[in-house]
């Protein structure tokens, strides 16, 4: 009985002492250093790299994705009908693309315009993307179109690849 | 015995119920911390401000006469800077899909409109993708580009296919930016990234030759 109170006791001054701890300290930015961003480096594809599905059955792959601090992309439906949205894409062959569900956008103003508000995504953002496989092992060369910009600029539209090793068993 | 499985059950939910708890606002405070980031963060891809600051593509062409080019505007007349010579020229490049090129649009209008009469022109070259290949798809992009500079009031040329001219300009990497060139056809100033119309206005005084 004892050694039961004393384990309840501990895990609750434990979870107490971590909630203070994570109330106290706010979440870190990164640094200034790197901050400073390349175009080729302001979308990265962090994961799956692998995924395993049912052949044949419409299966669902969350595609994790991160946005380069300081930098923001227009959402899957842009505000602006000139705006570039974001899209993912596979190419025709044995894995095939059902439907993509894109996250909501967040509003985001420009300092220099707060009338105008855009749909972005900053930071990490996750596309569900529906997809058909058959048997076997496929590497999927999948792509993600889209347009950055930081609060005074905007880079050229780009695709950058979404390689995923899809196994269908 | 049973009260003891009670308690450790408890324990258990409460662990699990804490755990899921931290890992939820951890995950909502990291995005959070990211939309403040990107709505505070300074300009990262240029640094607007003094000559000093341009990329190392762009600087050197400063007091170098600018690379001449011709293109044909939305309507389909060719245009050559070649041609204005004897006028002071700002060279701006931009696309429609470019949000701060929008926002100095109006302040281009507004000065062009001040200081055309002193031999001041603006070209705006735009960056947008053209299909040369598929003649119905180049018609619609151009008409896109057309209604664009149309709503923004932009009643100077307005040029396409900047892509075969960015290489010369410093590659452009990222928009807007902007040449100044004087009466004599030499960069005088540039700029990258949205500044301020103060600093556009000082630059076309510049190219100008010093006249207000």
């Amino acid at each position: 009985m004892s050694w039961l109170r004393r384990c309840a006791w501990f895990a609750g001054s434990t979870l107490l002492a971590v909630s203070l701890a994570e109330a106290q300290t706010p979440f870190p930015l990164q640094s200034d250093a790197s901050s400073r961003l390349t175009r080729a480096a302001s979308v990265m594809y962090l994961f799956p790299e692998q995924v395993e599905v049912t052949a044949g059955k419409q299966s669902m792959v969350p595609l994790h994705f991160r946005v380069a601090q300081g930098l923001h992309i227009n959402s899957h439906a842009p505000k602006d009908s000139y705006l570039i949205p974001t899209v993912f894409a596979i190419p025709a062959g044995a894995v095939q693309l059902k439907s993509a569900n894109y996250p909501a956008g967040a509003d985001f103003t420009l300092p220099v315009d707060p009338s105008t508000k855009l749909s972005v995504y900053t930071g990490e953002f996750v596309i569900t993307a529906q997809i058909v496989a058959e048997r076997g092992n496929h590497l999927v060369q999948g792509t993600l179109h889209y347009q950055a910009c930081d609060n005074n600029a905007c880079m050229p539209p780009k695709t950058i690849p979404v390689a995923v090793d899809v196994v269908g068993k | 015995m049973k009260r003891n499985t009670v308690v450790l059950f408890v324990v258990l939910f409460l662990l699990a119920a804490f755990g899921w708890a931290g890992w939820a606002n951890w995950e909502s405070r990291k995005q959070a911390a990211a939309r403040a980031a990107a709505m505070a963060a300074p300009a990262d891809l240029v640094m607007p401000g003094s000559d000093a600051d341009l990329p190392p593509t762009i600087a050197p062409m400063l007091d170098k006469p600018a690379p001449d080019f011709t293109l044909e505007d939305v309507r389909g007349k060719k245009v050559s800077l070649d041609a204005y010579k004897g006028k002071a020229v700002l060279i701006n490049f931009w696309a429609t899909w470019c949000g701060p090129c929008k926002i100095e649009t109006p302040w281009l209008v507004d000065l062009r409109n001040q200081y055309a009469a002193k031999g001041f022109e603006i070209l705006a070259v735009s960056e947008d993708d053209l299909d040369p290949g598929d003649k119905q798809k180049l018609k619609e992009e151009t008409q896109q580009i057309a209604s664009f500079a149309e709503q923004m009031h932009m009643d100077y040329p307005v040029l396409l296919g900047g892509d075969t001219v960015s290489k010369p300009y410093g590659g452009l990497d990222s928009l807007p930016t902007s040449f100044f060139v004087d009466r004599n056809g030499k960069v005088v100033a540039a700029q990258v990234g949205l500044t301020s119309k103060d600093e556009i206005e000082g630059n076309i005084r510049k190219a100008l030759g010093g006249q207000s």
